[in-house]
């Protein structure tokens, strides 16, 4: 048999195999069969050196040509095959899974952060920021803080070899920002800040905050009142009132404690408000004149007021996270679960 | 509304340039939509005279006409209006003219030239008249400017006039407006003429059957007058604002319309049956031919004003053609009511039918003040048209509308507007706006005036107040001080929000590290990392210093998600970070750090993800850049870093500075982080990177309308040249039409020259000028392959 008539052999052989064939594994089968490492083909294609110099184009080029014959027959079947895959009710599973996309998500508390700043936001406040880092003018005195105040202390507050600190709120922000703008000023400050706390279950020591401070003509204790109302209203929902509770801060006066009303038990007494239906949110007050002297604002012209709120606790309270750690062990079983 | 500058003037003495006057008007809250100065529009259109005409050879209706203009030979011109005839007055626009916004250009048609254009009234703008070309007296001299002969020589001044202010829409009711404005007297027509002794309601009765929609009703009756065409004057006037004249009669009410804004209208007294005007609503399916030469079906809640067997006008909007003012009119009934503004709104909108009339009436016209304006149309039609004016007016007005009064406080105009205004300048200010005025302890009790439906409430006396003392004199408060930077505080969320989108995961970690960790990440001693903010009273070690890296408690936190089971997982931290600056301050600074555990996607039935490598973290890199709109000047040389694999990873550079780096960790620095999968890292500065972000964001360019060829290379490239130098060398070949090089395939081994290998690229053609040709493609094809030879000895890979 010559060589020519060997290739059209297998040709004819494939063709038929190939169109009689009954499924995709088998298909597999001859491909291997017809064009494997094994198969008849690659011995020829092998024995192409040993051909004589005229022979050699021409059996090449035919055992080629056959080669993408077979190639295309078994295409043509393969697709064959897979329509009627795809058209059969048997075989088409529509509740296997869909291609996965893979979503991330932000951290809870940068995501409550990012909310917080849209509800501000949308009351017509600004972000403001400054540095962690600071000087204990504009964390303590500029803020109206007696020196004999334990906020001061070691103990409560760190402090850097130099004698800088770590904020203990945002409040420095607050002084920064009137020293460098006159009122009208609505801000609000939401960052991170430090105290020398030892890491257990309510405390650690870093914690993220956020200050609202506003200044202008006018500005009065209700409008502390409203401004507070408000946003809780629309972070927790139009049920949840605030109240404020008299208290001591040195930058503010009148100062007050905030409480809002249990997001548990709607004021009936649980766990989580220790029975006493309301949940401490932070302080307020309006803004001490002599902290508006200290950046030279008209104190008689200009009044304010500021609250600070932690962003950690608000976080916690509204997803029920009972141990602060939680929030910043980054373990991805938790983390999934904020998509 | 049009408005004619000369006329306008007419009523009120204005100095000011017409753009001066018009700059006011916008700011007095008349806005100048558009202002046409008529002798720059009609230039080059002169008056024709027609002294020969004959057939076009070539077509049924054209005509060829010889138009002496007074120059040295007349103008051969072709025309194609059904009405030119020898011995016209013509209008002939010159070869040069604008006709609209068409230039008149020597043209040929159908092989004849013609040097002209003659024009209809409509073409030259002058009214809605298309039916055939203009012909005026033939008074006029051929060869003079149409400006000057029809006296055009006027600025058309369009001003949107608001739908609250009915009372603009007439010449008079502007003048006072206006008075206000440039603080000057206006003035009203001298009305006088000799009524005869027939007393007019002895030859007409009204009647008012609903007096809710037409409170008012007057007429009166003018007799023998001549119809016939308007004197220049009249027509001249009507024609600058875009209104046709028609005759004497009809233009005098139209004329009056503009004048007062109180629409008119005059019936032929012969045919109205039973000399009776009846005011009332439609019976169903009574029919009226109106003036519009349609035929309109009439519902019970249209109002028409009739005789005493059918209908003679739709009322307030359109009259009707059985009762129109003919040439053989004797004797005219005038019209001047007024209706009650829903009503006509409701009629004409329903019948689909718009009028100046109706456009007035549905606004609120003024209900007294009428004798006056009827008086001075029956004087106009009596000098236009002749005749003897009936004694007296016949005027049904049942129950009188008498002007509201409002209450205003001065302290209340100044607290709403912030400024300081005297009671006395207040009243000033309202008795320009002829409001009558009793003072009450410096407040005031104000008429207001029935022509000013508008004003109800004291904010509106108000807003009248602010209008005069001048919007642009009240003082801002305060301006509101920009405190934050809001790009930055945007940029990082998209940052955020995008790698979300990627699949990875946020983690935050506390501020404090040990120094321990430069160690573990082989940092170097003089590593600007080292530099660190040290705390005096720290938790312990592990809180001795503020961290200067986000690296090492990131890797920890994959180390912890990987004992959990976790194989494939993203995650990223955005955090500050603290340097010591000098012994008295610090710095902090914005990182954005991120990681690729192993595989960027899970294994899934349908997914079967490649090996993870170097270029998974680069396109992650890539696409912050990009979203960022951050401009390619970005480069990537090797990275420094001692803890990524040497080959594997790169730093990007801006200019001269470092912004960031990225690569493959080694296996020697996972280890000392517990970490036995291959993990992807980036670094970001991103205090750094956001200096770089241009402030003009998205720049648009419109879609190029031609397309793209798209061409295949396949080369064989040495190794070492790199494949953005390869990129940046086809496109140096014409950065215009090369839009991209993309690469689609790599391949080096078999086949392939040892310490080379082959590179496939996919580039993009396209012009924004022209649809390119293959023979141009196909030359710059070839000059790539040229180029890519002689400098780089890269080859043509063949098939
Ligand atoms: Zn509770």
């Amino acid at each position: 048999m010559t060589l020519k008539s060997e290739i059209e052999n297998i040709l004819n052989q494939a063709r038929k195999d190939i169109s009689s064939c009954k499924n995709l594994s088998d298909l597999e089968n001859l491909k291997v069969k017809f064009l494997g490492r094994k198969s008849r083909f690659s011995e020829l294609l092998k024995r192409i050196g040993k051909l004589s110099s005229e022979e050699r184009p021409i059996i090449g080029k035919l055992l080629n040509k056959s080669k993408s014959e077979i190639e295309n027959i078994i295409e043509k079947r393969r697709n064959s095959f897979e329509n009627t895959v795809n058209n059969s009710e048997h075989t088409f599973d529509i509740t296997m899974p869909g291609r996965p996309i893979e979503i991330g998500a932000k951290h809870p508390v940068f995501q409550v952060w990012e909310e917080i700043e849209d509800i501000f936001i949308s009351m017509g406040f600004e972000i403001a920021e400054g540095p962690e880092i600071e000087n204990e003018y504009n964390n303590f005195d500029a803020l109206n803080t007696p020196e004999w105040h334990p906020a001061r202390n070691l103990q409560d507050t760190l402090y850097l070899k130099n004698g800088m600190l770590l904020r203990t709120h945002t409040s420095p922000v607050q002084i920064r920002v009137m020293k460098n703008f006159k009122p009208p000023i609505k801000i609000i400050s939401p960052g991170r800040c430090y105290r020398n706390d030892k890491p257990d279950a309510s405390h650690l020591p870093v914690f993220h905050q956020f200050e609202a401070l506003v200044v202008d003509v006018g500005i009065t204790f209700a409008d502390l009142k409203s401004t507070l109302d408000s946003f809780v209203k629309r972070f927790f929902g139009e049920k949840i009132r605030s109240r404020f509770r008299p208290h001591f801060f040195p930058f503010t006066e009148p100062s007050a404690e905030i409480d809002m009303l249990c997001i548990n038990c709607h004021g009936k007494g649980c766990k989580l408000c220790k029975n006493s239906g309301w949940l401490e949110m932070g302080g307020a007050g309006m803004v001490d004149p002599a902290v508006l002297e200290n950046v030279k604002f008209d104190s008689e012209k200009y009044t304010g007021f500021a609250f600070g709120l932690g962003i950690d606790r608000i976080t916690m309270l509204r997803y029920g996270i009972s141990d602060i750690r939680t929030l910043f062990k980054n373990d991805l079983r938790f983390l999934k679960q904020f998509v | 509304m049009k408005i004619s500058y000369n006329w306008l003037k007419k009523y009120i003495p204005i100095k000011l340039s017409v753009e001066e006057f018009c700059d006011k008007l916008t700011m007095f809250g008349l806005e100048v939509e558009e202002i046409i100065n008529l002798e720059e529009k009609f230039e080059n259109i002169v008056i024709g005279k027609i002294i020969s005409i004959s057939k076009h050879p070539n077509s049924d209706h054209l005509s060829t006409c010889l138009v002496d203009i007074a120059e040295k030979e007349p103008l051969s011109v072709i025309c194609g209006a059904p009405n030119v005839g020898k011995n016209q007055t013509v209008v002939l626009a010159k070869i040069g003219a604008k006709i609209g916004e068409i230039e008149v250009k020597k043209v040929k048609l159908r092989g004849i030239k013609s040097f002209g254009m003659i024009c209809s009234e409509k073409e030259l703008g002058l009214s809605e008249n298309h039916s055939g070309i203009m012909i005026l007296d033939e008074k006029f001299n051929a060869g003079e400017p149409i400006s000057k002969a029809l006296n055009l020589a006027d600025n058309i001044i369009e001003v949107e006039v608001t739908p609250n202010r009915p009372d603009l829409l007439g010449m008079i009711g502007l003048a006072r407006e206006i008075g206000v404005m440039i603080d000057e007297k206006y003035s009203k027509p001298k009305i006088k003429f000799q009524e005869s002794s027939q007393l007019t309601s002895d030859a007409i009765s009204i009647e008012i059957k609903n007096p809710k929609l037409c409170p008012r009703y007057c007429c009166r009756i003018v007799r023998n007058v001549t119809i016939k065409s308007s004197p220049d004057w009249l027509q001249q006037r009507l024609r600058a604002i875009g209104l046709r004249s028609i005759n004497n009669v009809v233009d005098v009410t139209n004329f009056v319309l503009m004048e007062y804004g109180q629409p008119l209208h005059a019936f032929d007294y012969d045919k109205i049956s039973g000399k009776k005007i009846i005011v009332r609503t439609a019976k169903n399916n009574e029919q009226i031919e109106l003036l519009d030469e349609e035929n309109y079906k009439l519902k019970q809640d249209n109002l028409v004003i009739a005789d005493a067997e059918k209908p003679i006008a739709l009322a307030g909007i359109m009259g009707g053609m059985s009762s129109c003012i003919s040439p053989k009119t004797k004797d005219i009934v005038l019209e001047c009511a007024h209706f009650e503004p829903k009503n006509i709104r409701t009629t004409s909108y329903l019948m689909n039918l718009e009028s100046d009339s109706s456009h007035r009436f549905e606004r609120g016209t003024n209900p007294n003040g009428l004798e006056e304006i009827i008086d001075r149309a029956a004087q106009l039609i009596q000098q236009v048209a002749g005749g003897e004016i009936c004694k007296n007016i016949v005027d049904v007005y049942p129950k009188k509308i008498s002007p509201q009064k409002i209450f205003l406080r001065t302290k209340r105009v100044n607290d709403i507007l912030n400024i300081n205004l005297k009671s006395e300048k207040i009243k000033s200010f309202l008795q320009k706006f002829e409001f009558t005025i009793s003072e009450k302890n410096n407040d005031f009790e104000v008429t207001i005036p029935t022509f000013r439906p508008d004003i109800e409430r004291e904010i509106d006396l108000i807003e009248e107040i602010a209008r005069r003392y001048g919007y642009q004199n009240i003082t801002s408060t305060a301006s509101i001080p920009q405190i934050e930077n809001r790009q930055k505080r945007l940029t990082l969320r998209a940052i955020k929000n995008h790698l979300v989108k990627l699949g990875f995961f946020e983690v935050c970690n506390l501020s404090f590290s040990g120094t321990d960790v430069f160690e573990k990440l082989n940092l170097s001693n003089s590593d600007f990392r080292r530099e660190t903010a040290d705390m005096k009273n720290p938790l312990g070690e592990q809180f001795s210093i503020l961290r200067t890296t986000l690296i090492p408690d990131l890797l920890r936190n994959v180390a912890t998600n990987l004992s959990y089971k976790f194989e494939d997982f993203k995650l990223f931290e955005m955090n500050n970070v603290y340097f010591k600056k000098d012994e008295k301050s610090f710095l902090e600074k914005t990182f954005l750090t991120g990681t690729i555990t192993g595989k960027f996607n899970s294994e899934y039935w349908n997914v079967h993800p490649d090996k993870p490598s170097f270029f998974d973290v680069k396109g992650v890199v890539e696409s912050i850049l990009e979203i960022l709109h951050i401009p390619k000047i970005t480069n990537y040389v090797k990275s420094t870093e001692p803890y990524f694999v040497k080959e594997q990873s790169a730093d990007l550079i801006f200019g001269d500075e470092k912004i960031g780096s990225f690569g493959v960790l080694s296996d020697k620095i996972l280890s000392k982080f517990e970490i036995k999968t291959f993990t992807l890292l980036f670094d970001i500065d991103l205090t750094k990177l956001l200096k770089h972000i241009s402030q003009d964001e998205i720049v648009y360019s419109e879609v190029i309308k031609f397309p793209p060829v798209l061409r295949d290379i396949a080369l064989i490239s040495a190794q070492n040249i790199s494949v953005s130098e390869i990129e940046k060398t086809i496109k140096s070949l014409n950065s215009e039409i090369i839009r991209s090089v993309s690469l689609f395939d790599v391949y080096a081994g078999k086949q392939i020259e040892k310490g080379h290998r082959s590179l496939a690229f996919r580039i993009t053609f396209q012009s924004e000028k022209s649809t390119l040709t293959d023979n141009f493609v196909d030359k710059l094809f070839d000059k790539i392959v040229r180029k890519l030879s002689s400098d780089y000895k890269i080859k043509l890979r063949k098939k």
